[in-house]
């Protein structure tokens, strides 16, 4: 079947998963996979979803036309084949957590280090938190370790990044305890 | 004995409070003996609680110590606990947790990260013992199966597991 990724963004407002999930429904979609979640002021949703009598873009015509009526943005992808499994990952999931003053390229070096080692980033959040006139900058970012990465090589990198950065960075593994 | 089937939610019987075992017997026994068989054939697993097996009591066994986690921290080696409770707690600890019976996916849990839990053993000696870290946290998780509680229920954000895992 194919798959569509749907993103839809506005200002926040109590009503806005009721009302996008209400047309879903009713127009007879699955959602496979989702996250929605508020960034700054807008509320933001990305879903994963499909329609057994639906194949192109074309076909969705005016379903999500009331959205946009309420000042929501709405892009739809069309995935390619496969593209709504995830894939396969083998290595050790870790966690780094930046946080210090905000300052550019804090996200910038650190995915660099990773992303010019072909380590793969599967979760990423960043915050702006503290006082206004004090601002502290936090991420939080997962990553997979490939089999030959271990742990203390990924510190020994961010050790690097913390001088120059001036930033407090930890590194921890998040392996899923299996029960 | 055996190795049973690992029940998958939405199965009911995981949801369902478990009943104390009042008379330890042969089928105390044989319950306790089919834990481990279906613990140690999961390959993966360092816990499971009789509700995964379907049957509805409070008994559960944990064994840390062939994890890789679990083998670098003081353990008690394999537990088979009839009646278990946890007594007193102590401290917290976050962990992703992920479950046989709700595959595909893992959650971040706290949980305390002392505990003093006390049950009768496969001999029906009372024991009261005191568990730490990776230990606590299976015996924490494998307990809440016997109230019907899933790590869903305690979870406080959900991630698609990554990996696959050897599912039976």
């Amino acid at each position: 079947m194919q798959h569509f990724a749907l993103t839809i963004i506005g200002r926040d407002r109590p009503g806005i998963v009721s009302q996008v999930t209400e047309i879903l429904f009713q127009g007879g979609f699955n959602i496979a996979d989702s996250s929605c979640s508020i960034l700054g002021g807008q509320f933001s949703m990305i879903l994963i979803i499909s329609n057994p009598d639906i194949s192109t873009t074309e076909q969705f015509s005016d379903t999500f036309k009331p959205l946009e009526e309420n000042n929501l943005s709405v892009y739809i992808r069309t995935l390619k084949e496969g593209g709504e499994t995830r894939p396969e990952f083998n290595g050790e999931l870790c966690m780094i957590s930046v946080y210090g003053a905000d300052k550019p390229g804090i996200v910038y070096q650190v995915a660099k280090e990773l992303g010019d080692r072909k380590i793969n980033i599967t979760d990423l959040n960043t915050k702006l938190i503290g006082e206004q006139d004090k601002p502290v900058y936090v991420m939080m970012l997962e990553a997979i370790l490939p089999e030959e990465t271990e742990l203390n090589v990924v510190e020994s990198w961010m050790e690097e990044l913390k001088k120059k950065l001036q930033v407090d960075i930890s590194v921890r593994s998040l392996a899923a305890i299996e029960l | 004995m055996a190795v049973k089937d690992v029940l998958i939610y939405p199965d009911p019987r995981l949801k369902k409070v478990c009943t104390p075992i009042d008379h330890f017997d042969q089928s105390t026994r044989e319950l306790l003996q089919n834990l481990v068989d279906t613990m140690i054939d999961a390959g993966h697993s360092v816990g499971i609680a009789a509700p995964q097996i379907g049957d509805l009591y409070r008994v559960a066994v944990v064994d840390v110590s062939n994890s890789k986690l679990g083998k670098k921290q003081e353990n008690h080696g394999l537990l088979q606990m009839v009646n278990p409770e946890i007594i007193e707690t102590e401290g917290s600890q976050s962990v992703r947790e992920g479950c046989m019976s709700v595959p595909d996916y893992t959650g971040n849990v706290t949980r305390s990260e002392s505990i003093v839990v006390q049950f009768l053993d496969q001999n029906q000696q009372l024991q009261v013992i005191r568990c730490d870290r990776f230990e606590a946290i299976a015996i924490q998780h494998e307990l809440d199966h016997l109230d019907g509680l899933l790590f869903l229920d305690r979870v406080s954000s959900l991630k698609t597991d990554l990996f696959r895992r050897k599912q039976k």
